[in-house]
């Protein structure tokens, strides 16, 4: 099917050992620079962005290291009057924001902070009549909300309040022609969607009416000659599809269809050495293309000066490596997003650093276990 | 987050950077805290529309500002005419177009048009239509442009003919058409509406729908016709000469064979999965459970024939066991000498089986072996069994009497003689 695959190169100095401690330190320091550019834009997901941050230093074994009591009142500022959670204060409720709130909760065993009735009522009052949910008020529509309305309910023991047999249907009546699962009924297959479908049909005990087979062929094919994982055909891999990828072929018994010392190596390159945390792709795929471009314009140049004597070329190359050596470094930025599915990803692979991690819920296995959760996966 | 690239440079010039981020950090926060100010005291006019208007033409992420905006809107209707609210929204869909052109990703704008075609009282689907053709001839793969442009035909009638032939232009003109192949996928059953299917005629099913992945992008493949098929296999075998080490057409002639004779084809199919694994090595496992799939499945049309109830899977390289819901009448079973990890829970369904040999394998598990009726005899030598935990499921089977486990670890076990006869007291012959 054609002759170009798109895809990355890791370059030989690439990262390749596991750097938890610089991961560590890189979460712990986010957000403390209340003024960074980056922090403040991404303010409308701020309670999702404190989940993975949590998530990944619980994996990690660091959770102490985070302030418990400033994230329980910030979670309390952001309960409505409806019971849905919103992202910060002064932002509006909705389902993505309540799991994400329900889930940091989890993991500090504080659900009774907020008023849990509530909360329940505002997801219930999100199922559509055709059984799919609604993102909030405003009724955008899509399977994301049918998982984070079932993951929100599982996590308060609350499942029975919605219909059941009406959202299921809904979510298989997005399953595609090729086993996937896209945000509507209609929708191109997605490994995000594929990852909130698998996770609800497990939640709601219904994996059986997946298309295992299929469905494994194709999420094992987004595997890359990298190793990196991309999410839908023709796309470039991304650390992030690592988790969404990897944890539906975990839900679905096969996990063993994609090479994993391959996606290891692919992952660890992620790394970034100096700052800690993981980008979407490796560093440096860009200054692969630099570099030829570079080595190219510098050979030339070279012949050139060599044309115009000796002593010329020395002072010359000092000024080239002046001007060149920083392009050279180019590199892609980390964030906290990235990191957690970076992480999460190495520990489905079976990284014994990392604590177990439960691929329905991206949340360790032992708070599920203290909570008493563990939904049914595919053999 | 995505595709973001960190460039360093002179620390001048990081200088400069930090200091033209400060200004535009401020900026934004003092438009953010000005708009939600106004929004805690409740006001819904054209200021807020131009103050969002500001934050959200770079910020369109930013959800409770289309939020309030449509508050805003909705308000402003009420003191409006008809064909005012007409031009309102019309101006509306103006500057989502300008927010789109700057990110054709983002979920809030194309749900707040969507959303702003309800408020209209005349909308234009033409238009719309045209301004998904053009953002598709920009990005052929945008998923948001794609389930929008659903949304425009339903409203507006387009047939399921015309919009055929859209993908064929598309898929004709783009090498990177899956978007496309996936949506002739949900056109053509619109068209040619199926029957609901058996059980039996779901594996069938499965083996299409695979097929129709597989040939995706390469032509308009109907799998129903068996002379389309065969014309199909022929013109792969020719490409397959010329490109011997192309997977897809390797694939692809492994599921067309399996669609018109799979016990005929046999051979062949286990020499193209042979060569499939070393041209796609990442993906072996895959290849070897779809393989032993396909095995276990030609097996059993051949008991079918020969009506025995005697099942042998031995020496195949089995990776995996499926299909066991078809094995109900089966006295013996030899899955000996292949690569099998564990007889799985659904080997409990060979409710009349009285003879399992499994030696040389590598199996760990034997959750599947629990009660088993007529089970009597049961050899295991050469596997991966490695604590008595592991032989616990065969205390339920109750007329077992022979159990062979030489060459399991388990035999390392202390005391696991007297271990094994209490756990198993039935058991007569034992061979450790």
């Amino acid at each position: 099917m054609g002759t170009q695959v798109k895809d990355v190169v890791i370059k030989p100095e690439a990262p390749n050992t596991l750097l938890l401690d610089k991961h560590a330190d890189y979460i712990a320091a986010y957000g403390s620079k209340k003024d960074d550019y980056e922090y403040t834009l991404s303010e409308y997901l701020r309670m999702s962005g404190i989940y993975w941050g949590l998530t990944v230093m619980d994996l990690m074994g660091q959770l102490s290291r985070m302030n418990r009591e400033e994230i329980i009142e910030f979670i309390k500022s952001c309960q409505h009057d409806c019971g849905g959670i919103s992202a910060s204060t002064g932002h509006d409720p909705h389902l993505l924001y309540t799991l994400s709130a329900v889930q940091i909760l989890s993991l500090y065993d504080s659900i009774n902070v907020i008023d849990v009735d509530k909360v329940v009522d505002y997801v219930k009052g999100l199922q559509q009549e055709d059984g799919s949910f609604a993102g909030d008020k405003w009724g955008e529509i899509d399977t994301r909300f049918s998982f984070c309305a079932v993951a929100t309910l599982a996590l308060l023991g609350k499942l029975d309040v919605i219909n059941m047999d009406k959202a299921v249907g809904f979510v298989l009546s997005c399953m595609n022609f090729d086993g996937g699962f896209g945000c509507r009924p209609g929708s191109e297959s997605h490994a995000g969607q594929i990852y909130c479908c698998t996770g609800f049909l497990s939640i709601t005990g219904q994996l059986h009416k997946v298309n295992a087979d299929l469905l494994g062929w194709w999420l094992c094919e987004r595997q890359l000659p990298s190793g990196g994982l991309n999410g839908r055909p023709e796309k470039l891999p991304d650390v992030c599809y690592s988790w969404w990828v990897l944890a539906s072929l975990k839900i679905i018994g096969r996990i063993h269809w994609i090479d994993k010392a391959k996606l290891r190596s692919f992952i660890l390159a992620c790394q970034d050495e100096e700052t800690g945390g993981f980008a979407d792709r490796p560093g440096d795929m860009v200054s692969s293309l630099w570099n030829c471009h570079i080595q190219f314009c510098i050979c030339i140049y070279i012949l050139h000066v060599i044309s115009l004597g000796l002593a010329i070329l020395y002072t010359e190359l000092i000024i080239l490596c002046g001007t060149f050596l920083p392009v050279l470094y180019i590199s892609i930025q980390v964030d906290p997003f990235h990191t957690l599915f970076g992480v999460a990803g190495l520990s489905l692979l079976g990284d014994e650093q990392i604590k177990p991690v439960n691929p329905v819920f991206c949340m360790p296995e032992d708070v599920l276990q203290r909570i008493g959760l563990q939904p049914d996966l595919l053999n | 987050m995505h595709g973001r690239v960190k460039v360093k440079s002179t620390a001048q010039q990081e200088e400069e950077k930090r200091k033209e981020r400060e200004k535009k950090l401020k900026a934004f926060v003092s438009a953010r805290d000005a708009v939600l100010r106004k929004r805690s005291a409740g006001e819904h006019d054209e200021e807020a529309l131009q103050l969002t208007q500001q934050l959200l033409s770079s910020n369109p992420d930013f959800a409770t500002l289309w939020n309030y905006r449509r508050e805003v809107l909705l308000q402003l209707e009420t003191s409006r005419e008809k064909d005012e609210v007409q031009k309102l929204y019309e101006s509306e869909l103006h500057f989502i177009e300008a927010c789109l052109k700057v990110n054709p990703k983002s979920y809030g704008c194309w749900h707040h048009r969507s959303w702003v075609n309800t408020r209209l009282p005349q909308p234009d689907w033409t238009r719309e239509l045209g301004l998904c053709d053009r953002c598709l001839s920009l990005d052929e793969r945008n998923f948001h442009c794609w389930d929008y442009r659903r949304v425009v035909v339903k409203e507006s009638g387009v047939s399921v003919e015309q919009e055929l032939q859209f993908t064929d232009r598309l898929i004709g003109s783009n090498f990177s058409n899956y978007s496309s192949w996936h949506y002739r996928s949900t056109l053509l059953p619109q068209l040619h509406p199926q029957p609901i299917h058996s059980h039996r005629v779901c594996e069938e099913q499965l083996l299409k729908d695979q097929l129709l992945v597989c040939v995706c992008g390469r032509s308009e493949l109907s799998v129903e016709k068996s002379s389309v098929l065969q014309a199909e296999l022929q013109s792969c075998n020719q490409l397959l000469e010329l490109e011997p080490q192309n997977k897809w057409c390797l694939l692809t002639i492994i599921l067309l064979m399996r669609a018109l004779d799979p016990l005929g084809h046999e051979k062949e199919t286990l020499a193209h999965f042979q060569t499939l694994k070393e041209v796609d090595p990442m993906r072996s496992s895959y290849y070897s459970d779809l393989c032993s799939k396909f095995l276990i499945e030609n097996t059993i049309l051949k008991m079918e024939y020969a009506e025995v109830r005697v099942f042998s899977l031995s020496n195949k390289n089995l990776t995996t066991l499926c299909h066991l819901d078809q094995l109900l009448l089966v006295t013996h079973i030899n899955l000996s000498s292949n690569q099998l990890l564990r007889l799985p829970p659904q080997f409990a369904m060979l409710q009349c089986l009285e003879v399992l040999e499994a030696d040389d394998n590598a199996i760990e598990s034997l959750e599947g072996l629990y009660h088993l009726p007529k089970l009597e005899e049961v050899s295991l030598r050469n596997n991966q069994i490695c604590k008595l935990s592991d032989l616990e499921s065969l205390a339920s089977c109750t007329k077992l009497t022979r159990l062979d486990l030489r060459g399991n670890p388990v035999h390392k076990t202390a005391n696991i003689d007297s271990e094994l006869s209490q756990l198993l007291p039935l058991v007569t012959a034992l061979s450790l």
